[in-house]
C-alpha cells in the first residue's frame, strides 16, 4: 500500500475557473457588454466576451449548453442583422417594437449565457468556499448562497405553477384582458412555496450548524490556475478597451 | 458582564434564520422586478419602469415584511439588489441608492416597532425609489448613455428617446416610483389578507 492519505484534496484542474473569477466575469460581461459602444477596440473586445460563453462551455464539455446557445445566438444576429434591416420599410409601430425587443435580446444574450454559465458551473460549495476565500461575514455570506442557489428554485417552482393554472385555464394569453389576475394566480401561490421552502431552508441549515462560530469544513477544490490567469487577462483586456474608447 | 457598552437592550443581532430569510425573500423580490424590468429594455417602455416594477414586486415584498423584525434585514435587501443590478450591467449607481432607499426603509420600519401595517406601506413605498440609480445615466450622463444607445436602436429611437425625457421628467418619475410603490404595497397587503393568511403562512 503507498503512503497515500485517504483524502487528498488536490487543486482543481482542466478548464474549471474559480468562483471569484466567475464573478468578475459576469460583472464584465454585465457592464460591458451592455453600457459599451460599438468604436475601436470594443469593436472586437465585445463579440470576444460574447462567444466566450460558448467556448466556456464547450471547454467544460457542457454540449447541451453549447448547441442550445449556439443556436439562441445564431437566431439573434440573424435577427439583427438580416431580418430587421430589410423590413425596415414596415415602419411604424410593430416595427419599432420589433427592433426593440431584438436589440433587446442580443444585448443581453451573452450575459444572460454567461449567468446560466456561472450558476450550472459552481456549486454552492465552491461559491461558499470562494466567499470565504474573500473574507465575506458570515452574514452576507449566508445571504449570498442563499440568493445564489435560490434563482434556480424559483425559475422551477415557477415552472411548476405555470403548469398547473395552465392545467386550469389561466394562460399567459387570457391574461392579457386582466394583468392584476395572472399576478395573482403566478405569484401567490410561488410566494407560498417560497416561505415554505425558506423554512425548510432554515431547518436544514441549522442542523449542519450554520452560522455557529467554527469555521466551515469544505472540501471542493478551488483556486486559481493558469487558466484562471487567460481569463484575468481577457477581463483587464476588456476593461482597458472600455476606459480607451 | 452581558452587555456590551453602548448596545441597547433590545437590539438583537441578525441570526442565520434571518439572514436565509434575507437571501429568500430578497431572491424573490429581485426575481419578480427583474421580470418586469425586463419590459423596460424596450425604449419607451422604459418610462413606465417606475411604476410598473414596484407594483408588481410589492406582493413578495410585504410577505417579506412581516417577516423583518430585526433592524439590518431591509438594509440588507437594498445593497444585495443594489449589487445584483451592478452584477447584471446597470453601473453601480444602484448599489448607493439600493443602500441608501434601503437604510431609509429599514428606519421607517423600526419607528414603527417592525409592528405598524401602515408603516411597512411607507417603507416600501419609500423603498422602491431605490430603482432610481438605474435612472442616473440617462440623466446625469445623457450624452455618453445616447451615444452607447444609437448602434443597437438606431438614431431616430435615441432622438424619441431624448425628446421624451426632458430633465423636469427626473422628478416626474420619482413621483412615479412613490406611486408605484404605495400601489404596490396597497396590492401586497390585500394579497396578504386574502391569500396569505388563509394559507397560514403570514
Amino acid at each position: 500500500m503507498s503512503q497515500q492519505t485517504l483524502w487528498e484534496v488536490q487543486g482543481p484542474k482542466g478548464f474549471k475557473l474559480d468562483p471569484r473569477t466567475k464573478l468578475i466575469l459576469i460583472f464584465t460581461s454585465g457592464t460591458i457588454l451592455i453600457t459599451g459602444g460599438q468604436e475601436g477596440w470594443m469593436l472586437w473586445i465585445r463579440p470576444l466576451l460574447a462567444f466566450l460563453p460558448l467556448v466556456l462551455f464547450g471547454l467544460l464539455g457542457r454540449w447541451q449548453a453549447f448547441l442550445k446557445y449556439s443556436l439562441l445566438y445564431t437566431l439573434a444576429y440573424a435577427a439583427e442583422f438580416y431580418l430587421l434591416p430589410n423590413f425596415a420599410r414596415h415602419i411604424g409601430f410593430m416595427g419599432f417594437l420589433a427592433t426593440g425587443i431584438v436589440g433587446v435580446f442580443t444585448r443581453f444574450l451573452p450575459c444572460w449565457a454567461m449567468g446560466q454559465y456561472v450558476v450550472q458551473t459552481t456549486t454552492v460549495s465552491e461559491f461558499i468556499a470562494a466567499m470565504e476565500k474573500i473574507h465575506m461575514p458570515q452574514g452576507m455570506m449566508i445571504s449570498f448562497s442563499v440568493i445564489f442557489r435560490f434563482f434556480p428554485t424559483i425559475k422551477e417552482e415557477f415552472s411548476a405553477i405555470s403548469d398547473a393554472m395552465r392545467m386550469r385555464g389561466i394562460q399567459f394569453k387570457s391574461s392579457f384582458k386582466n394583468p392584476l389576475v395572472f399576478l395573482e394566480y403566478r405569484l401567490v401561490p410561488l410566494m407560498i412555496s417560497v416561505v415554505k421552502i425558506g423554512e425548510e431552508l432554515s431547518a436544514a441549515a441549522l442542523a449542519r450548524g450554520l452560522g455557529k462560530d467554527r469555521k466551515r469544513t469544505n472540501i471542493c477544490r478551488i483556486g486559481f490556475t493558469a487558466f484562471d490567469y487567460v481569463v484575468f487577462a481577457l477581463i483587464v483586456l476588456s476593461w482597458f478597451g472600455k476606459v480607451v474608447s | 458582564m452581558f452587555r456590551k457598552e453602548g448596545v441597547k437592550m433590545n437590539r438583537q443581532p441578525l441570526e442565520t434564520r434571518d439572514f436565509i430569510n434575507v437571501g429568500i425573500f430578497t431572491a424573490t423580490y429581485f426575481v419578480v422586478f427583474f421580470v418586469c424590468g425586463m419590459l423596460g429594455y424596450i425604449p419607451i417602455f422604459m418610462l413606465l419602469l417606475p411604476l410598473v416594477c414596484p407594483l408588481a414586486s410589492g406582493i413578495p415584498f410585504m410577505l417579506y415584511l412581516t417577516k423583518v423584525k430585526k433592524f439590518g434585514m431591509v438594509t440588507m435587501t437594498g445593497t444585495i439588489c443594489g449589487v445584483l443590478m451592478l452584477v447584471t450591467g446597470m453601473s453601480w449607481q444602484p448599489v448607493i441608492s439600493g443602500i441608501v432607499c434601503g437604510l431609509v426603509a429599514d428606519l421607517v420600519l423600526k419607528s414603527g416597532d417592525y409592528k405598524s401595517a401602515s408603516k411597512m406601506v411607507l417603507s416600501y413605498t419609500l423603498f422602491s425609489t431605490w430603482l432610481m440609480g438605474m435612472m442616473y445615466p440617462l440623466y446625469f450622463a445623457r450624452e455618453s448613455y445616447f451615444k452607447d444607445m444609437v448602434p443597437t436602436y438606431g438614431q431616430d429611437y435615441v432622438d424619441a428617446l431624448m425628446s421624451y425625457t426632458p430633465p423636469w421628467s427626473f422628478y416626474g418619475l420619482i413621483v412615479l416610483c412613490l406611486v408605484g410603490g404605495f400601489l404596490g404595497a396597497m396590492l401586497g397587503k390585500s394579497v396578504l389578507k386574502r391569500h396569505f393568511l388563509r394559507a397560514g403562512i403570514v
